[in-house]
């Protein structure tokens, strides 16, 4: 996807949304919904729950494309973070995640679609951000991707990476310090 | 290493909400602590915007899931649910489906007179409901407490093909009980079962979800959840 061109026609799109213009809610839809469905599945692990994840993200965003703000970030970051946090209360709803398989820090992929052809039509952002997490110490690089892409908890990381959750909380805590500090620079 | 159980302080220079605020937007809080996180964001503007800050820095990382097309047939059932455009609403005095609402609008104020008069006259105690979702109202409640039966009419619910609508009872601050399917095209009258009539009080919450053929499996409602609305008395 070309990413600044089709940032400037989604936020376009989410202001006619605002006045109540049902095709510019399609155009959105056309534009996002393989990506977000594709964030959706990996979290939820199966089609029908990700789709009705879906369907309330986009109904979500008729009813407040007002409120979608560009100070605060791009448009697809807007929707990213509501998808992803829409499949994360459903996971924690359902009680239960499909993503329990043990983490081995040492020998874990370093990213779900790696390779020269999918780096080359990444963001800038994106490559900037996978250079932070990639100065990260691996365990704490495991844990975040768990946590990002898995949509586990403390609890289920721990477990799947055998130590306290206590030790947990503090690989996550510091891995986010790194992170900020290291994409403020 | 040492265990940081309580976080006040020892990260450095961080303070405590930014790494609540970073916690949410990771996503690896459990409940309780993410619903109440998700409550102090819609109350707490500078709090929010430290959570928006977070998404801004982790959002790129969802660039490395490769893209992949839902069911085609999705955008027509969310075309669906949405509600009338503002098109229609424009030309509201032209609209056909304008004068249906309004018809059953009028049926309905008449049928809650009527109601009104008779159980203003026999001291039954009904409790009534619009269960709504975005600008839609989907369904009108009315619950019979001495008959403990509920009648839903439809309003401005369109079927969908794949799944039927469901409607709970949802008492103050409790979960969701089934009391049955409901339809597009009539008035459903739902027995309330003896263990639920109790529930069944002003401020309790019906709320109407997509279920597949025959309903939730589960118990629990399992599809999107497209209107809602408060008992009150009538």
């Amino acid at each position: 996807m070309d990413g600044d061109a089709n940032r400037s026609l989604i936020a376009a799109a989410l202001a006619r949304i605002a006045a109540g213009d049902q095709v510019a809610l399609q155009t959105v839809y056309r534009l996002t919904s393989a990506k977000l469905f594709a964030v959706c599945l990996r979290i939820l692990g199966e089609r029908s729950a990700a789709e009705d994840v879906l369907q309330e993200v986009y109904l979500t965003v008729w009813r407040k494309a007002a409120d979608f703000d560009t100070d605060r970030g791009s448009s697809m970051t807007w929707l990213i973070a509501m998808t992803r946090n829409r499949a994360i209360d459903r996971l924690r709803s359902q009680g239960w995640t499909r993503h329990m398989e043990a983490i081995d820090a040492a020998t874990d992929v370093a990213d779900p679609a790696s390779g020269a052809d999918a780096m080359l039509e990444r963001s800038q952002e994106h490559r900037r951000l996978q250079d932070c997490i990639a100065a990260l110490a691996e365990r704490e690089r495991a844990a975040l991707r768990g946590a990002f892409f898995d949509g586990n908890t403390y609890e289920e990381l721990a477990t799947r990476m055998q130590v306290p959750s206590g030790t947990m909380k503090s690989w996550i805590r510091r891995a986010m310090l790194k992170l900020k500090t290291c994409l403020e620079q | 290493m040492s265990d940081i159980t309580n976080h006040s302080g020892a990260q450095g220079d961080m303070p405590d909400d930014d790494m609540i605020a970073a916690e949410y937007a990771l996503g690896v809080l459990a409940e309780p602590e993410r619903a109440a996180t998700a409550q102090r964001i819609a109350r707490d503007r500078a709090f929010a915007d430290m959570v928006a800050a977070w998404e801004r820095r982790l959002a790129p990382w969802a660039e490395a899931i490769p893209a992949l097309a839902p069911n085609p047939q999705l955008w027509n059932r969310i075309a669906q649910a949405l509600p009338v455009p503002a098109r229609q609403r424009a030309g509201l005095w032209r609209n056909l489906s304008f004068w249906r609402v309004f018809a059953l609008a009028s049926a309905l104020a008449a049928a809650c007179l009527a109601v009104f008069i008779y159980f203003g006259a026999s001291g039954g105690g009904t409790l009534i409901a619009t269960i709504d979702g975005g600008e839609r109202r989907y369904f009108v409640a009315t619950v019979d407490i001495k008959r403990a039966t509920i009648a839903v009419m439809p309003a401005g619910f369109a079927a969908d093909a794949s799944r039927v609508p469901e409607l709970w009872l949802i008492p103050p601050g409790g979960k969701p009980h089934a009391l049955g399917l409901l339809q597009a095209n009539r008035t459903v009258t739902l027995a309330v079962p003896s263990d639920l009539v109790g529930l069944a009080v002003s401020k309790a919450t019906l709320a109407v979800s997509l279920e597949p053929a025959g309903g939730s499996p589960t118990g629990k409602p399992t599809g999107p959840v497209i209107g809602s609305g408060t008992l009150a008395t009538l």
